[in-house]
């Protein structure tokens, strides 16, 4: 009797658990909020380096009934370089692929930290995108941005994105170098002179670049101290008072996506500078190919460096590299 | 009844708990590694990278496993002091020292020694690595 019970007990049970995992949630349409509002992200990734831009898109609506959009604006903690700017046009993609413009404002105006655009056109909802072209002053400091929007009935809204880390490296990109011309690269100055040049910037020449073709060895395209010994530099006549001892290390598949703009989604970084260790680095690269790079610390340990080799041309006995710095006194 | 039940339970959780605690009896070494009966000992491939991860071989080392040594040449301007060693070793052996990182072979008078343990850890051959540079 007593297991008949416990039996039926047991049925009912698994039923009502049945019940419930197939019971279904229903969906109701969100019903939109009666106010304006907004929302940004972020688009840019990697480090924050002075002279590039910081890229945000800033999306803002309102229901119809409630009047139209007339002004945007986003106002920087630090001002930004004077390319700053924010769209004027709101974009869609086409059929191909290609992303169309419409403008709805005039073209944004920077009065201090503030970018602004005002509206022109009859808007609900738009999204605006924002590029602060980082200035050198913003160096090693921290930037915030507060994006808001106007609508014609005196609503407003504001979203603040950050505070972001502006990195403190320096970077110069596809300075040409050519063997026996234009070879010699100066850290410091993030440039590179021919030899009477370098005779007058003695003290801040840190490498020699040089493209040898010797039979059975491979030589080719290098970047030697000019300290180094002299089997690394082969004919080479250093002018009066170059003469730095500057480490340097051989790397590969190290694509800085500043560098290189390939697609690999590398960023040396301020900490990358500051856990590089150089001790008992050689002071002479050699066989450098194209997208390789070299790690560099200056012999009087002023500044750190790595210097990507865009690409290389071997008949022209020339390259095209491009540097990232990072200054550690 | 319920007594031989109860005995009977007692002995079957008894014999469970022995089980539970009895020791795996295969032999590992120090390094928590396995020690097997084979006694075979020799490197069979040998690699030498340079500080950006790339090979600095002209060619293939030269291996001898008589003389327990291993003929390798860099390419001229390889940085000595930063090499990564690569030892291919016939099953179940060790290497001592082990690999860390990078290691300086600038010594080319004397060349670094590396032993070779066998799975059974009974043999052990020491391993020459001399470092020939390319001549210019």
């Amino acid at each position: 009797m007593n297991t008949k019970y416990l039996g039926y007990t047991l049925w009912f049970f698994s039923l009502c658990l049945s019940m419930v995992a197939c019971k279904d949630d229903k969906y109701t349409v969100p019903q939109p909020k009666n106010q304006l509002q907004n929302d940004c992200i972020k688009r840019t990734l990697g480090p924050n380096v002075a002279g590039l831009k910081i890229e945000f898109a800033y999306a803002m609506a309102l229901p119809a009934a409630r009047g139209k959009i007339v002004s945007a604006q986003v106002e920087a903690s630090i001002p930004g370089d004077a390319a700053t700017y924010l769209e004027n046009k709101s974009y869609y993609t086409n059929g191909s692929g290609e992303d169309v413009g419409i403008p709805i404002g005039d073209p944004s105006v920077n009065e201090g930290a503030v970018t602004k655009v005002t509206f022109t056109k009859d808007t609900n909802a738009v999204t605006l995108r924002y590029y602060y072209v980082i200035p050198p002053t913003a160096k090693g400091k921290e930037v915030k941005f507060t994006f808001s929007a106007k609508s014609s009935n005196g609503e407003t809204v504001s979203y603040v994105m950050g505070p972001y880390t502006i990195s403190n490296m320096d970077m110069v990109l596809d300075l040409p170098v050519k063997n026996g011309d234009a070879c010699y690269i100066s850290i410091a100055d993030m440039a590179v002179y021919n030899a009477a040049d370098a005779a007058a910037n003695a003290a801040k020449i840190d490498l020699v670049y040089l493209y040898r073709a010797i039979s059975d060895v491979s030589f080719n395209h290098a970047l030697v101290s000019p300290a180094a010994d002299t089997t690394y530099l082969p004919g080479v006549v250093l002018p009066t008072g170059v003469n730095r001892d500057t480490k340097i290390r051989k790397t590969w598949n190290l694509r800085d996506r500043h560098l290189a703009r390939l697609q690999y989604g590398i960023y040396i970084d301020d900490l990358d500078f500051q856990q590089l260790d150089m001790k008992g680095s050689p002071d002479y690269a050699i066989n450098l190919k194209s997208e390789a790079g070299a790690w560099v610390e200056t012999a009087d340990g002023k500044y750190r460096a790595y210097i990507y080799m865009n690409k290389v041309d071997d008949a022209k006995k020339s390259a095209t590299i491009s540097m990232k710095r990072y200054t550690l006194k | 009844m319920k007594r031989y039940s109860a005995i009977l339970l007692l002995l079957l959780m008894t014999t469970l708990g022995w089980m539970g605690c009895k020791k795996d009896d295969a032999p590992i070494d120090e390094d928590g590694l396995l020690i097997t009966t084979r006694a075979e000992c020799y490197v069979s491939n040998f690699e030498l990278l340079g500080s950006d991860f790339q090979t600095v071989r002209t060619r293939n080392a030269v291996i001898d496993t008589v003389a327990c040594t291993i003929n390798v040449t860099v390419f001229f301007g390889t940085d000595l002091k930063n090499l990564f060693p690569q030892f291919t070793l016939v099953t179940d052996a060790k290497l001592d020292p082990k690999i860390t990182g990078f290691t300086d072979f600038s010594d080319l008078a004397n060349p670094r020694s590396y032993t070779v343990i066998a799975g059974n850890r009974q043999v052990r051959k020491t391993y020459k690595v001399i470092v020939a540079v390319q001549p210019r």
